[in-house]
């Protein structure tokens, strides 16, 4: 299967800091990739890096076979999902009008962008009620099904979603967790999803990519890091899923 | 009182009426450009964030320069009227807008500024659809406050000739007419409380519907220009108008419209009278030279020292020399001086006056030693006040005290005093038993009162020389007395006592 975004010796400074060095990877259409790894340890700024919200210094990134950096990113941003942590969907718009962002900015007509609200309310467990409502009038967890949703409106290919489930509670977490797996399977698109939770990756993934340090500990098919992890630093972090569930 | 309120506001309805909607006008405008400016502002700098500072810095300079010191300086731009007052206003409604727009924009949570970012807003839409409406309610309870505030500080404008509620007050405070002073207060609160009370519901509803708070805002933007022109039109040049201004006094103003019914009655001319200019002589006259105003009443005293800055005492066989200089200079002078000398004086009780067979200032000098002198305080320090006069006739008061202006008149009815320095066309002097000296050294310089008029005005209007020349030596001291008594102290109307002057003097045609 072809890769739909790659990565080719992409370096990344901050005002002479290394964040990232020489970082290589291959992202196979329609999978699910989970990127964990500690804390600083680049997995945003690699994210960031396929809708061109952070530019390599050195090397590209190839999104559908054509590198970011010769694109119009406005219209690549719209056409990627992205959904991020924290209470990011627009206060003063209706949960109607949140996930029709990019559609409006799109200028879609008014009646696709009503089938498309109504389909993502469906995919994503959302009563129809909410609609006309605002985002503080609903609870976390519906607050995080409609950010999916409106990453999702404009059918995108590929979906990015940085730890979108951070500050929900397990139960919620749980359900949330179900519904995007299935979705996924249903529309068999490609998701990158950041997280710091071994069993959410587990759980989640068909490859899991483990970050430390701004390097690549290992990146694999979620069978072969719980059957051969790589080094010292996975397998420890395997430990500790295991450890917890005893 | 409040009857006496009542009645003096249903008497002078259609004057209150006026001011206060040039009152609304003037602070309304100032609002509007005060707003779309500082929002404009404040949009730029939370661009161009290397220039924030200095911008805030320089609009929060002339949030704290001092009403007076500011439109003073204006005046020397846009000179004398409206223009004037709505640029200051609208400096000092800039701060709050700016300061609001650029912190209500900056305070916008990054996260949604990224999420914006990440599903492909440009830069304008980022602005347009999430930092704009984001900060709206920020930036509404501004525009509120500085609304209020700019209303009560409207009221100042009639320091530069404006219009509105101001005018009414400082017409109260310089004819001693303290319900003009209430009332003109009572509407400006109620202006600013009523406006406000909108406004709070209209952020209601904004708060609620933002879109339509937003389309309000844009609107606002785009029809900026027409507001430009609407503020522009009344001044663009109306032929056949002269413009008389007025001093901020009781006699300022009966002089104003004695000499402004006069021209009404006797041309087809329109008159334009901008009354109570504050500052007096030093405002006025730029606004002369400039061509603000076409005529105003001063006094050849105040010409020779305040303008022409001579420093000899001025006395009237210098006349000639005046009045060619003034022209000479400034394209000014004096056409028909009405005949009354507004100087200093002393004036006596009428019983002091009876038994020692006092006339001048000689004869006073002569009982002096029996007799108690009474004046303001300053009258003591000033360099041509007590002691100058003291030597010239060489007095010697058995006592001397200092005491308020406004209470000397009290102290010689109570015999308190038994002389006292006064202006030689104060109304008190017509209700109270005083009889004022002749100054036969003359001592004081002379402040005969005429018509100032601009030489061009009078090239243009030549019939505007017969019709000045006709208040040439028509009112006495005591005629000119007489009408400041019945303005300050009868609370008459300084229109109506002109008037009645005039058709007394057979000046009216019909
Ligand atoms: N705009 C920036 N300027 C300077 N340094 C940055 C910037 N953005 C990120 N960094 C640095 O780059 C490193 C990687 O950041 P990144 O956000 O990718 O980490 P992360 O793996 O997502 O961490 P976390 O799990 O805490 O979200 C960190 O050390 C961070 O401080
Ligand atoms: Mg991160």
């Amino acid at each position: 299967m072809s890769a739909i975004v790659k990565f080719e010796h992409v370096s990344k400074d901050y005002q002479k800091k290394t964040i990232i060095e020489d970082f290589d990877l291959e992202i196979e259409e329609g999978s699910f990739l989970v990127i964990i790894g500690s804390s600083g340890s680049g997995k945003t700024t690699i994210m960031k890096m396929i809708n061109g919200l952070v530019l390599p210094s050195k090397g590209n990134v190839y999104v559908q076979g054509k590198d970011v950096l010769s694109q119009d990113l406005i219209a690549l941003r719209r056409s990627i999902g992205y959904a991020i942590q924290g209470n990011v969907l627009f206060p003063h718009l209706t949960i109607k009008e949140n996930i029709a962002y990019v559609l409006n900015l799109l200028k879609k007509d008014q009646k696709e962008i009503d089938e498309v609200v109504l389909k993502s309310l469906r995919l994503l467990n959302l009563p129809e009620d909410v609609l006309h409502r605002y985002p503080s009038q609903l609870s976390g967890g519906q607050n995080q099904r409609v950010n999916i949703a409106r990453a999702l409106s404009n059918q995108p290919r590929i979906l990015l979603m940085d730890e979108p489930f951070g500050a929900l509670d397990a139960i919620v977490k749980y359900q949330l967790q179900r519904d995007l797996k299935k979705m996924h399977q249903e529309l068999k698109n490609t998701i990158v999803f950041i997280t710091h939770d071994i069993h959410e990756a587990l759980k989640l993934a068909t490859h899991i990519l483990v970050m430390d340090q701004g390097k690549i500990q290992q990146y694999a098919t979620v069978k072969e890091i719980v059957e051969k992890p790589a080094n010292a630093f996975v397998a420890q972090l395997l430990n500790m899923a295991c450890k917890e569930i005893v | 009182m409040l009857q006496e309120l009542i009645q003096v506001f249903i008497e002078q309805f259609d004057f209150f009426i006026h001011a206060f909607f040039t009152h609304i006008k003037i602070s309304f405008i100032s609002v509007y450009f005060a707003s779309v400016l500082g929002i404009g502002l404040g949009l730029w700098i939370s661009k161009h964030k290397k220039y924030a500072q200095g911008v805030i810095s320089a609009v929060s300079l002339l949030y704290t320069i001092p009403s007076i010191a500011l439109l003073g300086f204006l005046i020397s731009i846009s000179g004398i009227g409206n223009t004037t007052a709505i640029i200051a206003l609208t400096l000092y409604g800039l701060l709050p807008m700016v300061r609001s727009t650029y912190t209500g924009l900056l305070e916008v949570d990054p996260a949604l500024i990224e999420a914006a970012r990440g599903m492909g807003s440009d830069e304008k839409q980022i602005l347009k659809n999430v930092k704009i409406p984001l900060a709206f309610p920020f930036i509404f309870s501004a525009f509120r406050n500085m609304t209020t505030m700019t209303i009560a500080l409207a009221g100042i404008a009639s320091f530069v000739g404006a219009g509105g509620l101001g005018v009414a007050i400082y017409r109260g405070i310089t004819t001693n007419n303290v319900m003009m002073i209430y009332i003109g207060s009572i509407l400006v609160a109620a202006l600013a409380i009523l406006t406000d009370g909108c406004l709070q519901l209209l952020e209601t509803y904004f708060i609620t519907y933002r879109k339509k708070g937003l389309a309000f805002i844009r609107y606002s933007f785009r029809f900026a220009w027409i507001v430009v022109v609407l503020v522009l039109f009344p001044y663009e040049y109306h032929s056949n108008v002269i413009k008389i201004a007025g001093k901020p006094t009781t006699e300022g103003y009966i002089l104003a419209e004695l000499v402004s019914i006069t021209i009404e009655e006797h041309t087809d001319l329109k008159v334009k009278l901008t009354h109570g200019i504050g500052g007096g002589t030093g405002n006025i006259h730029p606004a002369m030279v400039k061509g603000d105003f076409d005529i105003y009443s001063d006094y050849t005293g105040t010409i020779w020292q305040v303008v022409l800055k001579e420093e000899e005492p001025y006395n009237e066989r210098r006349f000639y020399e005046l009045n060619t200089k003034y022209l000479m200079e400034y394209g000014l002078m004096f056409k028909g001086l009405y005949g009354f000398n507004n100087t200093y004086g002393l004036a006596v009780h009428k019983e002091i006056a009876d038994r020692y067979q006092l006339k001048t200032y000689s004869d006073l000098a002569k009982f002096s030693n029996q007799l108690i002198f009474g004046a303001e305080y300053d009258f003591y320090q000033r360099e041509d006040g007590f002691n100058a006069l003291k030597d010239a006739y060489h007095f010697q008061f058995k006592k001397v005290v200092d005491l308020d202006n406004g209470l000397k008149y009290q102290a010689m009815a109570n015999k308190q005093i038994d002389v006292m320095t006064i202006f030689t066309t104060d109304g008190m002097l017509t209700s109270s038993d005083v009889v004022v000296l002749e100054d036969d050294l003359m001592f004081y310089p002379s402040y005969l009162a005429g018509s100032v008029i601009r030489q061009a005005t009078l090239e243009e209007y030549p019939q505007l020389e017969d019709v000045l020349l006709l208040l040439e030596n028509r009112i006495s001291d005591q005629e000119m007395a007489q009408m400041n008594y019945e303005v300050e102290v009868l609370n008459k109307k300084p229109s109506e006592v002109a008037y009645a002057f005039l058709k007394e003097k057979g000046l009216l045609k019909k």
